[in-house]
């Protein structure tokens, strides 16, 4: 079994990571290059780079900083945000990314991700899933940033992802984005049943919550703010969790 | 190592170069591209990238004329480095692709994962050593990064093993070509470690003693 994944998450606009502050206000964190490098000497496993205001015009902007993150960095890296052709795909694993996230536009027309896993593998195509609770569904399936419902539900949706060639799936709770009350446990343990590795996204306030996310089926686990603003300390997480016998990487 | 030596990064239509660069760059080694032979540098090890397919990735190699002209500069002396894609088109074949076969530089056969584990095998594993090689330093365990869905199975000339399902050969040596299964540019330190000792042994070490991953 391979190791057990920490995923420092980074949003981007205009080639800046951001921070979000009460969903107005964006606070400039730094360039996506002074991250990275930071992270990866953390011993993060893995980034994920969500580019929050992604547009036809700055595409460019985008490869420049996707070149230059994949020059330093020594670990895997994933770009998403308006990813709805091959094409975007193509330029932005050229530039060096390893997998490109797409979200909104897979559930629009779902034959995307056959045909990004057609054209690059699977093992190149994250899909992003964004749920909340349902009474009806269990969990439903929101796109365009958590603002649109839709009628599928989470594990659904999820299976039919792995049926089309998605390598991995990157399920965010949006009850518990940002709450740091910890990952909604029983989200996770329903839908690790599917046969596809999975990230797990939004709550996370302390370190058991991550050891609870990954002994109950997560692949990987995914924050933002608890690592940008050094709160939880990437080593003192992975020690905390190889204390706890997680195979992780130290 | 001669001044003249420099790496040569095959240039193909099945590796992206820019995390390997960005490795070298890191390390502080003299590289070029070339995506045809004429275009090497005229000493110093050949690395051989490679994502994909490996019957795509061969007839790349063919029509760029870097396929007929391997196995001599092997064969003059020349070190030569595959990575993942890379080190299975070393090999005699590939399951993936039972028409074509491979560069018969390395025994074996590459053969599919599984069953009973996830394929492709993608993620960070342990890797172990197999048989000593002056190149490469006891790993003692450490976590490379892995994609990929076959694989060697471990022989006298396995250097490193892994296990996905089964053990692997994770790193292979049989005279100058060696061929790494992980991606070391994408490995960490304990990645660029391994890769700076291997071209070290293929004659190449940075100008200045300082290594900026340490």
């Amino acid at each position: 079994m391979p190791a057990k994944r920490v995923i420092p998450c980074l949003d981007v606009k205009n080639g800046r990571v951001v921070k979000g502050v009460q969903f107005k206000e964006l606070r400039d964190l730094g360039h996506p290059v002074d991250l990275a490098r930071r992270y990866d000497a953390e011993g993060a496993d893995e980034l994920v780079f969500l580019d929050i205001a992604a547009s036809l015009e700055n595409r460019g902007t985008r490869e420049a900083w996707v070149r230059d993150v994949a020059h330093e960095l020594s670990i895997p890296f994933t770009v998403g945000g308006g990813v709805s052709h091959v094409q975007d795909a193509r330029s932005l694993l050229r530039a060096g990314a390893d997998k490109v996230a797409v979200n909104t536009a897979a559930a629009l027309r779902p034959a995307l991700v056959r045909e990004l896993a057609d054209a690059f593998g699977r093992q190149c195509v994250v899909a992003a899933v964004d749920v909340k609770r349902d009474a009806e569904l269990g969990w439903r399936v929101f796109l365009k940033g958590g603002t649109e419902p839709t009628e599928r539900s989470a594990v659904d949706w999820i299976q039919e992802l792995s049926e089309l060639g998605a390598g991995e799936i990157l399920l965010t709770s949006m009850d518990r984005d940002g709450t740091g009350d910890g990952f909604d446990i029983q989200l996770l343990d329903q839908v690790s049943q599917l046969p596809i590795p999975l990230i797990a996204s939004g709550g996370a306030g302390r370190e058991i919550h991550f050891l609870e996310a990954l002994e109950h089926g997560a692949d990987a686990v995914l924050a933002a703010t608890l690592f940008h603003e050094g709160i939880l300390p990437i080593p003192r997480l992975k020690a905390y969790l190889a204390q706890n016998d997680l195979s992780v990487r130290i | 190592m001669s001044a003249a030596d420099s790496i040569t990064l095959i240039d193909y239509d099945a590796g992206n170069l820019a995390s390997l660069e960005g490795a070298l760059d890191g390390l502080g080694l003299p590289y070029q591209r070339a995506a045809s032979p004429d275009q090497a540098a005229a000493s110093g090890p050949i690395v051989l990238p490679g994502v994909g397919h490996f019957e795509a990735a061969q007839k790349s190699l063919r029509e760029r004329g870097w396929w007929r002209v391997l196995p001599g500069l092997v064969a003059d002396g020349r070190p030569l480095l595959g990575i993942c894609l890379g080190l299975q088109l070393l090999a005699e074949g590939s399951e993936e692709s039972p028409r074509a076969s491979g560069l018969g530089l390395i025994p074996g056969i590459v053969r599919r994962l599984g069953p009973g584990v996830k394929v492709p095998h993608m993620g960070w594993s342990r890797v172990h050593l197999h048989h000593p090689h002056p190149a490469l330093p006891d790993p003692q365990g450490d976590w490379l990064y892995f994609v990929h869905s076959y694989a060697l199975e471990p022989t006298v000339d396995t250097v490193y093993v892994a296990e996905h399902g089964r053990p692997f050969a994770a790193v292979e040596a049989r005279g100058n070509v060696m061929g790494f299964q992980p991606h070391p540019e994408k490995s960490g330190r304990a990645g660029l470690l391994l890769l700076q000792s291997t071209l070290a042994w293929m004659g190449v070490t940075a100008p200045a003693p300082e290594v900026p991953c340490n």
